[in-house]
């Protein structure tokens, strides 16, 4: 690659940088990384619920560069390098779509909707690099995200889904199949994007989500994307929630709203 | 085309920043302080609860649920002033309500401002606090000095249990904690009971760091390490400020920002199987002359076709904040790890 010789500004040099990573990442597609095998129902030994179900209870956290994107890419300027998690390594965008992807990217500094503090929908919550905390019930599911202590509640109760809103964490119904929790989630609008390299979907967008836990410690967890208006396809990504064991360990802020009005204050004049 | 609930709280804000109602409900028996006599009610007393609560499997008193928060039946503080002229409590009337009967305290319970102590139900601020606060009411429609809530901060604790316009709360409960949704902006808590240690001093969180404990069937949780970054989030607060009334004549909390220093005790006192009591002693030495207590009938269970919804704030806050304050914060974007 060739080097940058005159320094511009710096969000016109991160921009270049990662069109550049956009470039490496394409040439990169085609050489899936090999997936971790999930575990079936017969292989969990771990803990359970008083309800026998996988106890999911405690701290989580996807390692890996899926917050920046998604699809395979080698570093760029504040970004680290990844494989992806795309099942099949490239999102199978329609023609138009794609393009609109490759805006958002040139864009992703200031279009990114996480970076003026919106709620980051699903399945992005789950592999932002923050923590989340997960209380299981027999009926219900609760969700926790350091990230803008965004929520997700997941009705196991045999509800069906609302009609006629929108929600920037979506409307989530789940169940337990065997030892996996299926989470199927609607009503997620077209605000919210998968990444920071700006993949993103309609407000068709569905997601089954898949928990299946491997061990005490390790969830597989894979989300399939269905959006006609967008994608050719359904396709799935794939990563490992794995559990956080630090002694006392809890969750604290990124209180992203925060650090608006703190950046906003900080002009001249303006603090009380 | 579907609609979206993310201006919900924007709509509030509107709605009530210009000139609302105060607090005062003007019904009931207790005395409302008209004429310039200051307001006074019976000394408080701790509800004595001889509910039992079933367990959970990990021996807790079993308190989950989904609830939503009674209507308070005055403001915050006891009046000094006639209240003569002031609406209903605009704040408890409003929206999750309208879909949802209101629920009522329990039978016997006193109508009152729910500052409790000191007796004279007055928020016993320093001078420095009330100067302060005088100014913060002033300056009210500058977003600097913005009711947090409006700017879709986290309204920290108290707060965050007294009703909001939307009333919601999810309690669950798992083996060593007790963890609360609410349904107002999102929030969450998560109390360990498992005596752990406090956080170092430098970790400061919008809902302050909780350690809990039950004492027989009541609920203890002492909150800490609360963020002081933004002097916009005050200790409590039930409907914005009635532009015109002095800080010393308020009765809605407004306009206190907390210190370093404040912490905060609740306790959640299940009194039968539908009702918890609330109570909590606030306590900042550079901000109160003593520590000072609320306490109210804050949770009835949830009907039964009473649904949570996303109360998303932030987003899409910016026309309102242009609206009210003249400030425009589409253009700030905040640098995510």
């Amino acid at each position: 690659m060739k080097p940058i010789a005159t320094i511009g500004a710096a969000a016109l040099l991160a921009a270049l940088a990662g069109g550049m990573a956009a470039a490496v990442a394409q040439a990169q597609r085609g050489a899936a990384p090999p997936r971790p095998a999930a575990a079936t129902a017969a292989t969990y030994t771990g803990p359970r619920t008083p309800d026998r179900k996988p106890d999911l209870n405690g701290i989580w956290q996807v390692l890996g560069t899926a917050h920046w994107n998604i699809e395979a890419h080698s570093a760029s300027e504040g970004v680290p390098a990844g494989f992806g998690v795309v099942e099949g390594g490239t999102i199978p965008y329609q023609p138009s779509a794609l393009a609109k992807r490759n805006e958002n990217f040139k864009n992703r500094l200031t279009a990114d909707p996480l970076r003026k503090c919106y709620m980051p929908g699903v399945p992005r919550a789950m592999y932002l690099p923050f923590p989340f905390e997960i209380t299981q019930a027999a009926n219900h599911i609760l969700i926790a995200y350091e990230f803008a202590h965004a929520t997700r509640t997941i009705f196991l109760d045999g509800t069906p889904h609302m009609e006629d809103l929108d929600f920037w964490m979506g409307d989530a119904r789940g169940k337990w199949e065997g030892d996996t929790l299926v989470v199927d989630t609607v009503s997620l609008g077209d605000k919210t994007w998968f990444d920071e390299a700006g993949n993103f979907h309609s407000d068709a967008l569905k997601v089954v989500e898949r928990f299946t836990p491997i061990d005490a410690a390790h969830v597989a967890y894979e989300a399939t994307i269905d959006d006609a208006k967008v994608f050719t396809r359904p396709w799935k990504m794939s990563m490992i929630a794995y559990r956080r064991l630090e002694k006392n360990l809890e969750l604290l802020d990124y209180e992203c709203a925060e650090h608006v009005y703190e950046k906003l204050f900080k002009k001249p004049g303006s603090t009380p | 085309m579907k609609r979206s609930i993310a201006i919900a709280g924007p709509l509030l804000a509107v709605l009530l920043l210009p000139g609302s109602g105060g607090a005062q409900d003007g019904r009931g028996a207790a005395p409302a302080g008209r004429g310039g006599a200051p307001a006074s009610y019976p000394p408080y007393v701790r509800p004595a609860s001889t509910y039992v609560p079933p367990r959970t499997a990990d021996g807790q008193p079993d308190i989950s649920g989904l609830y939503v928060a009674i209507p308070l039946p005055r403001g915050i503080e006891t009046p000094l002033v006639p209240m003569a002229g002031r609406g209903p409590n605009r704040a408890n009337s409003e929206f999750s309500y309208s879909l949802n009967e209101r629920p009522k305290l329990p039978e016997g319970a006193i109508a009152r401002p729910v500052g409790v102590d000191p007796p004279d139900g007055k928020i016993p601020l320093t001078p420095e606090a009330l100067a302060r606060r005088k100014e913060i009411i002033a300056k009210q429609e500058k977003i600097e000095y913005l009711d947090g809530r409006v700017l879709c901060l986290a309204p920290g604790v108290p707060r965050t249990t007294i009703a909001a316009p939307v009333v919601g709360y999810q309690i669950f409960q798992k083996p060593g904690y007790v963890v609360i949704f609410y349904e107002q902006n999102h929030l969450y808590r998560t109390i360990p009971l498992d005596g752990r240690p406090p956080l170092d001093p430098n970790i400061r969180k919008a809902m302050g760091v909780s350690r809990g404990h039950w004492e027989g069937n009541v609920l203890v949780v002492e909150v800490t390490n609360f963020t002081n970054n933004l002097s916009n989030n005050w200790v409590i607060g039930a409907v914005s400020a009635t532009p015109g009334v002095p800080a010393e004549s308020l009765t809605t909390g407004h306009g206190i920002p907390h210190s370093d220093q404040y912490r905060v005790t609740e306790r959640y006192t299940p009194i039968d199987a539908n009702t918890i009591h609330y109570e909590a002693r606030i306590d900042d030495p550079k901000v109160f002359t003593q520590p000072w207590t609320i306490a109210y009938y804050a949770f009835a269970r949830a009907p039964k076709n009473y649904v949570p919804v996303e109360y998303a704030c932030f987003e899409g806050n910016d026309k309102n904040l242009l609206l009210m304050t003249n400030t425009d914060v589409t253009g700030v974007r905040v640098a995510v790890p």
